[in-house]
């Protein structure tokens, strides 16, 4: 862009070299902020279509990873990577309670199928109440994707600065700047970010459909996601949401559903692509209550100059002393 | 080693407590560094180049006249060290050919970034001493330019250079400890592990060449004193960073498979550390009392002037230089097994 205003002039030999090699050090000016974007992704409407997964794959023209069968459950996709944004997780809760099949705290629907004989006619199911053959085995899903933090890790590890928030205060990889040094893959504390190795060699992960929010659109999982497990909007408002559909589940008899990511507790602030959960975060392969990296610089950096002037000190000495 | 595991980390792995831990499936929670040997080195030599500064500048701006030959060796070892040092750094990168983009901006809180720019200025600082210290010893000539250069203050740029140079030594431990590796970043002593290695491999790798050409017994104690205490200081911070670490040092001490407590307890920890220390001890304890026995051959007025040659001191230095390498490369393939660690990954996460 910078060249064309260039053209007018003749254009000495190298000029474009020249351009090409100072470009990364251009600054823009930044577009206008937007309100926050962000995922709601509400497990307990999950059905493990992996749709989400093939319309990210879809509209980002990212490859197939090559088919593997992990052996332990529909979950082949088995993690995150550079070219899989959106990953669709099975979780087989078999005998739990210790394999005794505890109800939730409602009445049972019981000792209708008697009446039901005898009329002839099917009742209805009065609201609130369990099936009598409620059984507590239970298979949860989960699509997961980048948690777009509201202080990123990788972002702040990031040390060509290709790493940005953009003006939806998403996220998002600059694969013109990237150079591939993999920092940012030891701090993201989910496992998202990942280089490709056997394509670019750069760091890759969910743009929350950039390409998309730029023209209005909503990113392309949400779009595909037939249950609406998968919520896009303002975080905001979708923290709302789900705050309101945690009080419906916990109302309904579920009570370890919870968030995750809602409130400020994870990473200093949050996250801008939250979840609700039916479980402890720990089965969702999610880590509690990671901490922030960039948190560690000041303590150990003080150990390293106390550690450093202690030596330095009886270096001098040393060297000072005279026989 | 088992035993010294538990021991030293305070953590005994409960192989049936564990397996009523939460997980998916025992998938990898982190993604796992690719960090390989150019970063073992670069770390290594990084630190060399660091702490061969540091020592060369204490000994020009502290030191007797006799102690010049550890400020020549010291700047010059100190450059050759850094030299290979952006090459390797370049060489890990996915697209080397844009390793520029580094230099786009100075951001604080990158310890790589900061990283990147303390390697630049602590290179201006290192190629600009040693070539004053080779225009002072005659290695440019006699021309004008030569004695333009061995003019200029090197002490001063001694001064300014060294907290560069603690700092290239010192970032690398930073840096891994800003991770969310366990074993990197639950303890968050590896900067301060990291810069009194810098410090006991240079005056290792210092009093090795001085042994061979030979240097005054006197330069040679001092420099053997500084290398004491810095592994002295290492141990403890180990001990320390061991301790604070708990389980997520299990890849490092452990001896399962993928831990590396094989190659940690034998080539890092006991034979580069703790053996080179015993040693170091006894050569200073005999020094002492053969010094007094010096002294009183001077009185007689037997000049001891002699340079020293050879001896355990060398067997001692290359021990510390194993250690010092060993350390790097462990906690480097100790990391990465840290992170393909799911369970330790969601136990580090409960915070």
């Amino acid at each position: 862009m910078a060249l064309n205003r260039l053209h007018n002039f003749p254009v000495l030999p190298g000029t474009q070299r020249l351009a090409d090699l100072i470009a990364p050090l251009r600054k823009e000016p930044p577009p206008t902020p937007q309100p926050a974007q962000g995922f709601f992704t509400d497990t307990s409407l999950c059905i493990g279509c992996k749709a989400c997964e093939v319309a990210c794959k879809q509209w980002n023209q990212l490859p197939a990873t090559a088919p593997t069968w992990s052996g332990s459950s529909y979950d082949n996709t088995q993690q995150l990577s550079a070219t899989t944004w959106r990953h669709v997780q099975f979780i087989e809760q078999i005998g739990r309670n210790g394999g005794r099949n505890v109800p939730p705290n409602l009445p049972l629907f019981e000792d209708r199928i008697e009446t039901a004989k005898s009329n002839g006619t099917i009742p209805a199911t009065p609201p609130r109440t369990a099936l009598p053959f409620f059984n507590s085995d239970r298979w949860l899903m989960q699509s997961d994707v980048c948690k777009h933090c509201a202080h990123a890790p990788c972002q702040e590890a990031c040390p060509t600065g290709a790493i940005i928030r953009t003006e939806f205060d998403t996220v998002y990889v600059q694969q013109d700047i990237c150079n591939g040094c993999g920092y940012c893959i030891v701090t993201c504390p989910f496992g998202v970010i990942a280089r490709d190795e056997h394509g670019d060699h750069l760091a890759h992960k969910c743009t929350l459909c950039y390409d998309r929010l730029k023209d209005g659109l909503e990113p392309a999982c949400a779009k595909a996601c037939p249950t609406d497990s998968i919520v896009f909007g303002e975080v905001a408002q979708l923290k709302e949401q789900a705050r309101q559909r945690l009080g419906t589940l916990h109302e309904r008899g579920l009570s370890e559903a919870r968030l995750y990511g809602v409130d400020e507790a994870i990473l200093d602030g949050g996250l801008n692509s939250f979840f609700l959960l039916l479980d402890e975060p720990e089965l969702y392969n999610l880590p509690r209550n990671p901490q922030r990296p960039s948190n560690n610089v000041a303590p150990a950096s003080l150990w390293t100059i106390v550690t450093a002037m202690l030596l330095g000190l009886m270096g001098i000495i040393y060297f000072r002393a005279r026989e | 080693m088992e035993q010294l595991a538990s021991l030293t980390t305070g953590y005994t792995p409960d192989p049936a407590k564990e397996q009523q831990e939460l997980t998916y499936y025992d998938y990898p929670v982190l993604k796992a560094p690719f960090w390989r040997w150019e970063i073992i080195w670069y770390f290594f030599l990084g630190g060399l180049a660091a702490g061969c500064y540091v020592i060369a500048s204490i000994a020009s701006l502290f030191g007797s006249k006799e102690d010049r030959i550890v400020t020549r060796t010291g700047y010059y070892l100190s450059l050759l060290a850094l030299l290979p040092c952006p090459a390797l750094l370049i060489k890990d990168l996915g697209r080397p050919e844009r390793f520029l983009n580094m230099l786009r901006i100075f951001k604080l809180k990158s310890a790589m970034s900061m990283g990147v720019w303390s390697l630049l200025s602590f290179s201006l600082f290192s190629g600009v001493t040693a070539t004053i210290q080779a225009a002072r010893d005659g290695l440019l000539g006699k021309w004008w330019g030569a004695k333009l250069l061995a003019a200029l203050p090197q002490k001063l740029l001694a001064l300014l250079g060294s907290p560069f140079a603690v700092f290239l030594g010192g970032y690398t431990g930073v840096l891994l400890a800003a991770t969310s590796v366990p074993l990197w970043s639950r303890s968050k002593h590896l900067g301060a592990i990291f810069v009194s290695s810098a410090i006991s491999t240079s005056a290792a790798l210092i009093s090795f060449v001085l042994r061979i050409v030979g240097a005054p017994a006197k330069t040679l104690h001092k420099l053997e004193q500084m290398e004491w205490l810095a592994l002295l200081v290492e141990m403890g911070e180990l001990l320390i960073f061991l301790r604070g670490s708990g389980r997520a040092a299990r890849a490092l001490v452990g001896t399962g498979p993928n831990e590396h407590g094989y190659t940690f307890w034998r080539f890092m920890f006991g034979g580069g550390l703790v053996l080179p220390w015993l040693l170091q001890t006894l050569l200073l304890l005999g020094r002492r009392s053969h010094g007094a026995k010096r002294r009183l051959k001077q009185k007689d007025g037997v000049k001891s002037t002699q340079r020293q040659r050879g001896g355990i001191g060398l067997l001692i230095s290359l021990l510390v230089l194993m250690g010092g390498y060993f350390l790097r490369r462990t906690m480097i393939e100790g990391g990465r097994s840290s992170s393909r660690d799911g369970r330790v990954a969601l136990w580090h996460g409960r915070g």
